[in-house]
């Protein structure tokens, strides 16, 4: 994968494109916590009434 | 005074439990609410669900291997009384290493190249999409609502304090 040549696809001078971890056991793991943190929120959130008219208090879109 | 979550609302129980803490009684009835056929029961794919209603934030292998490692028809197709789900739900909350403010602020932080307090929200989208339990667009999307500034950075203390405050 060199890239000596400037019309080379690959963007190396953007700004920086992650170097995601895909296999790494630590990183996952630790995604995974914060992805599980985000859920719940997401999910206690959904159950707080809505100010709106459109309350969402349906527990038919919980759960499903 | 009684807890007036009767059928009530998932809001009105949700209310009431932020407000005075669970207890059993809090338990089975949020369990109830859930209970969408009768049976006095809930289907596999909503215990993870139930459980973060209840302030948890268990992972979905957690979950699933707290369930047996159910197979995808098992998720829909299966149904567990309260009297199984407590269990689960007390494994849940005693579980060591629940992370708090600071795990979600240090692990946000790996992402803030600049060491400003910011994270790309487009990196984090990434993130939380090809790591871990992937979350769907849809997800992201309702996740990261309003948390962008207008150069589309997320300052991930206030995102963190956003996050833990429901």
């Amino acid at each position: 994968m060199d890239c000596h040549n400037e019309e080379c696809s690959r963007p190396q001078e953007e700004e920086d494109i992650m170097d995601i971890p895909l296999d790494d056991p630590e990183a996952n793991r630790a995604a995974a916590k914060i992805q599980a943190g985000f859920r719940g929120h997401m999910t206690r959130k959904k159950m707080k009434p809505e100010d709106k008219a459109e309350g969402e208090e349906r527990p038919e879109d919980r759960g499903q | 005074m009684g807890r007036a979550v009767n059928v009530g609302t998932s809001a009105t129980f949700l209310l009431h439990f932020e407000t005075f803490g669970p207890s059993a009684a809090d338990y089975r009835e949020a369990f109830g609410l859930f209970d969408r056929v009768g049976d006095n029961k809930v289907a596999y794919n909503q215990v993870a669900d139930i459980m973060r209603a209840l302030g948890q934030n268990p992972t979905n292998k957690e979950v699933n291997r707290l369930l047996g490692m159910p197979s995808a028809d098992d998720m829909t197709a299966k149904r567990v009384e309260f009297e199984g789900f407590l269990p689960m739900l007390q494994t849940i909350i005693n579980s060591p290493n629940k992370a708090g403010y600071d795990d979600y602020v240090e692990g946000l932080r790996v992402f803030d190249k600049e060491g400003n307090g910011t994270v790309m929200g487009a990196e984090l989208r990434i993130v939380l999409s090809t790591l871990g339990e992937k979350m769907s667009a849809d997800e992201i999307d309702a996740l990261m609502a309003g948390q962008e500034d207008e150069n589309g950075c997320v300052n991930y203390e206030t995102f963190v304090k956003h996050i833990m405050s429901v």
